[in-house]
């Protein structure tokens, strides 16, 4: 671009005092410059706007050119105010490529936050000290000795009280199929 | 639309910009901005009693010599801020000036026989100047900013510390009509802290006020 600065520089001072077609002849001319500046850094649709966004800030900013300095500096500032723009709304607005669509679906956990709600539901229908055993021993794996030993109780009464337990937790389950219907109960 | 249509678009009644326009906009945003300092400083503050005595007292010349021309620098710096790809070095180096002036100065007169050293520094004013300062630049602050955003500010945190030390200095400026210390290394300190404070509110402001 630094070999056509003389050119473009005369074209922007005819502009400065509104000559229209050396303006035309200059844009026309920078286009070329923008897009392939943009090409490299953005993608193909951004890097069109950004020329067009480019094109539309030396327009409206074209006071601030100052002749004693280099056209093509100024340009430069420009298109690279507009490039770290065009980065900065990606940012804000980020996109998730195609590729990890998969990730994004591929796992469900619907199904096991369901699961886990329905147990505590189901536990809280047992009295509390049954409830602590079968929450103990069943769901955080506590030993059988450990539960005893926590609750006092032999260790034969912990093993009935928990199959105790289960088994009233199975009919209330069934029952609840019964009320819900079968629709529910392959959920 | 093309891009071809655009270039049309835009070079179609073309009109011719007017010589000085970057210099009109800011110099009127900045009469402005002043005027909205001078403002605060008569209203919440007040001229100082002995006004008409000191404006002959070589402590408030120090004060107006020193502002005055960090504010110059720095309105030469926000000008240069505006424009894509000038460069800034010149304002930059030409600000050390004021600096070694009132370093020197300070150290001339702390050196002094009989000095008073601790007053010096500390006068009566010391815990207040620097927020007085900064509060008086914020008027002038405000206009530069919106007379920078009009312009095409590519680096916006440094353009808003740009506009900062100007509003900064600008607001010492007016605020040496109320304050009554005059020693310079009251004035190196306290003055000083005051412009840099001003200086970083424009760094942390730039990048979200000054987009265009």
């Amino acid at each position: 671009m630094i070999a056509q600065e003389a050119q473009y520089r005369d074209w922007m001072l005819a502009a400065l005092m509104g000559d229209a077609a050396a303006y035309r002849m200059l844009l026309s001319g920078l286009t070329r410059h923008l897009r392939s500046y943009f090409v490299r850094r953005l993608d193909s649709g951004a890097a069109e706007d950004a020329v067009q966004e480019t094109l539309i800030a030396i327009h409206a900013r074209r006071a601030t050119y100052d002749p004693s300095l280099p056209f093509t500096a100024w340009v430069y500032g420009i298109a690279r105010y507009k490039l770290i723009d065009e980065f900065r709304r990606a940012k804000r607005r980020p996109t998730v490529p195609l590729e990890d669509a998969g990730e994004l679906f591929g796992h469900d956990e619907t199904q096991e936050a369901i699961a886990r709600r329905d147990v505590t539901k189901l536990l809280n229908k047992l009295p509390p000290a049954k409830r602590e055993l079968v929450k103990d021993i069943k769901l955080d794996g506590v030993s059988v000795a450990e539960a005893a030993q926590r609750t006092g109780m032999s260790e034969s009464a912990v093993k009935v009280s928990v199959h105790r337990a289960i088994k009233s937790l199975n009919e209330e389950l069934k029952d609840e199929e019964v009320k819900e219907g079968p629709g529910d109960a392959d959920r | 639309m093309r891009t071809d249509e655009l270039i049309a678009q835009l070079s179609s009644g073309l009109e011719p910009v007017k010589r000085g326009q970057v210099a009109r906009l800011l110099l009127g945003a900045v009469a402005l901005g002043l005027a909205g300092s001078v403002v605060v400083m008569l209203g919440m503050l007040g001229l100082r009693h002995d006004f008409a005595r000191a404006i002959v007292s070589f402590g408030m010349w120090t004060k107006l010599v020193y502002t005055f021309a960090i504010a110059a620098f720095g309105f030469w710096l926000v000008e240069r801020m505006g424009r894509p790809g000038a460069e800034m070095t010149r304002p930059l180096q030409l600000l050390a000036l004021p600096l070694l002036a009132i370093l020197l100065l300070s150290a001339l007169q702390m050196s002094a026989p009989g000095a008073d050293m601790p007053g010096m520094v500390l006068g009566h004013s010391s815990r207040v100047c620097a927020v007085l300062v900064t509060i008086t630049a914020l008027p002038t602050l405000a206009a530069t900013f919106w007379a920078l955003r009009k312009l095409a500010p590519t680096r916006l945190r440094w353009a808003g510390a740009g506009a900062g030390l100007f509003a900064g200095a600008a607001g010492a400026f007016v605020y040496s009509f109320h304050c009554t210390e005059g020693s310079a290394p009251f004035i190196a300190i306290w003055y000083s802290l005051g412009i840099v404070v001003t200086t970083l509110i424009g760094a942390l402001l730039g990048p979200k006020l000054l987009r265009w």
